[in-house]
């Protein structure tokens, strides 16, 4: 079951790949933040059962409902339908994120040999959600992009500190901190700030400062 | 008690000043933190612990040797700031819910960066350290203009992204380090033989590159010059004189790791390799720069990059860091503050813009001087003495073929900023506009620059002492 799970979440990362309307992004979020909810209550057996509480309603709470109810109340307010045309046509980024997903697995089946306990499949998906969202991110133009990109790549991280939840639940505890203030508190306040005073959040207008 | 009171003071006096916003409570904030964070400092100097603190937290929070040397160089220049600051509300003009903000958002970033110094956990370490991002952001931002959000924005996501990535790295090195169970420092050092060699360097890559974002180390560094420039001249010499060192002490203890486990040499290829490219992207900016803020921020990439050479290069390398980070963040305060008030004298960042700043307010114009001579290194200042000690050391090592591009390096560096500056200092363009200046702009640099001097010319044996015993007990 879990696998399943695990490679539902890799498929999103390709979709992600294809589409171009942002509300397609931020629903891809939410059912992300869904499909980790579900890994935790499966998978976590070992640390004590408020801790899963714990994990459990910040997955669901925060990674599935507020954050993406949050963001698409900020599209629909801004009026964003689409991402503008990126550096890398959708066809090539597709072929590009294929290759991530190759990449991913071979070091992740590589890397569990090295007798560390490393489960493959874990470890290849958190991987690959990292690349490809870092990749998502030098590639894409709309501000708002790079936020749900990095919203993703949070993502990635939770499950790969999932893999050591067992010994070290603190780890996933912190990486819960981290998604709340940053995604939240702080991209929220400055992308706001961004939109009024430059009217459009693109990238391509922050360049006043250079050398 | 007094890790809980230099922690949690500055959370209740900011607290208090945001929720007043009474004068006197904003003066008592801004200034008794300071104050506190010296008698703390200088307790500890004396040996003087008052040792009662509840156990979880003195299990946490410690303050050994090198966190306090750290401690006291951020305390040096946070005192200075916080008096340069009174000047800087005259000069704008703040309404007092302004300045209660900008002390509440101060001193949680103090308080932040106390955090980083004492923590003795690497993930404490690191929540820190991305509470420090979270509470500076707001500071770059304080202005209010469409490029202080600008920067504000870059910097908050590439250090997001970067912290994020330092984050893996420690994940990384839980799984490398299954045996040992526990994140603490101390464990990670006793027991640093047990862990995965492989898994250790891919661990310490990303957390290289996490902190290294943060430090603004080359090639991680397109944030600084934005956000050192775009912030107010106070919020900028805090940066620049504390956060980089915070960060970097972070590096250090993680480096601590290799050492331990003898695979010091892949760490050491690293940052010899970073610290070159930083003095090399300083060297080729730093002379079709327009802006004089931004220029220091290059040169902090500098010194940065001199910081990782010295590091690189092992025992010695280490009292060659210590009295670099002293150097650096007093020189580097001193001249931000002094930029500080030529921004306020000029009304421009622009380096052609000013000219004869030397008869329009002398005391500037030679703070401006004296403080560009501390940073490229002119005996008799410690700047000076640390690039010595560099050179002596590739030296020694064999390594005598790095001095070549080093030289050329700092050549160019120094070439470009004395350009600058004696641009700015001397001239002939009239240009009247009489604004004035409040002594609390010309105190904490004249007495950093005084601090310089005395460390230059004849470094205190109790001091010598200090730095000598801290490299002896990390080797």
């Amino acid at each position: 079951m879990t696998d399943i799970l695990i490679i539902l979440l890799g498929t999103t990362m390709l979709y992600v790949f294809a589409v171009s309307r942002i509300e397609a992004y931020v629903k891809t979020l939410a059912f992300q933040g869904v499909l980790l909810f579900l890994l935790v209550i499966i998978d976590i057996k070992q640390i004590y059962w408020f801790n899963i509480a714990f994990l459990g309603i910040e997955t669901l709470a925060i990674k599935a409902i507020i954050i993406p109810y949050f963001l698409l109340k900020v599209i629909r307010k801004n009026e964003i339908v689409r991402e503008v045309e990126p550096f890398i046509t959708q066809f090539y980024s597709l072929l590009i994120g294929v290759l991530i997903f190759i990449f991913g697995f071979i070091a992740a089946f590589w890397a569990s040999k090295t007798n560390t306990g490393i489960k493959p499949l874990y470890f290849g998906t958190s991987l690959v959600l990292i690349i490809a969202s870092l990749f998502l991110i030098v590639n894409r133009k709309k501000i708002i992009t790079h936020i749900l990109c990095y919203l993703m790549l949070e993502n990635g991280i939770f499950l790969l500190s999932l893999s050591v939840a067992n010994e070290m639940p603190m780890l996933v505890n912190i990486g819960v901190l981290l998604d709340f203030f940053v995604g939240v508190y702080l991209f929220a306040i400055f992308f706001n700030k961004i939109h009024e005073m430059y009217d459009g959040g693109h990238i391509d207008v922050l360049t006043e400062l250079k050398d | 008690m007094m890790i809980s009171l230099v922690l949690l003071l500055p959370i209740l006096l900011g607290l208090l000043s945001y929720i007043t916003k009474n004068k006197v409570v904003n003066r008592i904030a801004l200034l008794g933190t300071p104050l506190v964070n010296i008698l703390v400092a200088s307790a500890y100097w004396f040996n003087y612990q008052w040792d009662w603190a509840p156990g979880w937290l003195s299990e946490y929070f410690r303050v050994d040797s090198i966190g306090l040397y750290f401690f006291s160089v951020m305390t040096i220049v946070f005192s200075s700031v916080a008096i340069y600051s009174l000047s800087y509300f005259k000069q704008h003009n703040f309404s007092l819910k302004q300045e209660s903000v900008y002390i509440f958002e101060i001193l949680l970033f103090v308080m932040a960066m106390t955090g980083v110094i004492m923590a003795t956990h690497l993930a404490l370490l690191w929540v820190f350290v991305e509470a420090t991002t979270l509470t500076s952001a707001l500071l770059i931002y304080f202005e209010k203009k469409k490029s202080s959000l600008e920067a504000a924005w870059k910097y908050v996501y590439i250090c997001s992204i970067g912290i994020t990535l330092a984050f893996v790295g420690i994940i990384l090195l839980s799984i490398a380090s299954r045996s040992i169970d526990s994140l603490f420092f101390t464990d990670l050092y006793k027991r640093a033989s047990e862990i995965n060699p492989f898994w250790l360097k891919i661990a310490f890559a990303f957390i290289f590159v996490g902190l290294g974002t943060k430090i603004g180390i080359a090639p991680f560094h397109a944030w600084l010059p934005d956000a050192h420039s775009e912030a107010p001249s106070p919020v900028s010499a805090l940066l620049s004189g504390t956060l980089l060192n915070t960060a970097f002490l972070g590096i250090f203890r993680v480096q601590e790791i290799f050492v331990f486990a003898d695979l010091e040499s892949f760490s050491n290829f690293l940052f010899l390799g970073t610290g070159f490219l930083s003095l090399m992207v300083c060297s080729v900016f730093i002379l079709r720069l327009k802006n004089y803020k931004r220029m220091l921020a290059y040169s902090s990439i500098e010194n940065m990059g001199l910081l990782f050479i010295a590091l690189s290069l092992g025992k010695t390398g280490i009292f060659i860091v210590l009295l670099q980070v002293l150097a650096h963040s007093l020189s580097k305060t001193s001249l931000f503050l002094t930029s500080g008030n030529i921004l306020y004298l000029y009304k421009s960042k622009k380096i052609d813009d000013v000219s004869c700043l030397l008869k329009k307010d002398p005391r500037t114009g030679w703070l401006w001087i004296i403080s560009m001579l501390a940073i490229i290194g002119m005996p008799p200042f410690p700047v000076f003495l640390s690039k010595f000690l560099i050179v002596k050391a590739l030296w020694t090592q064999g390594l005598t073929w790095l001095t070549i591009p080093f030289f050329l390096f700092l050549v160019i560096i120094t070439y470009g900023m004395s350009r600058a500056v004696f641009n700015m200092a001397f001239g002939d363009k009239e240009n009247l506009t009489h604004n004035k200046l409040t002594y609390t702009a010309y105190l904490p640099q004249i007495v950093l620059l005084i601090i310089l001097l005395v460390i230059g010319i004849n470094l205190p044996r109790e001091m010598l002492n200090f730095i000598n015993s801290i490299a002896g007990l990390i080797n």
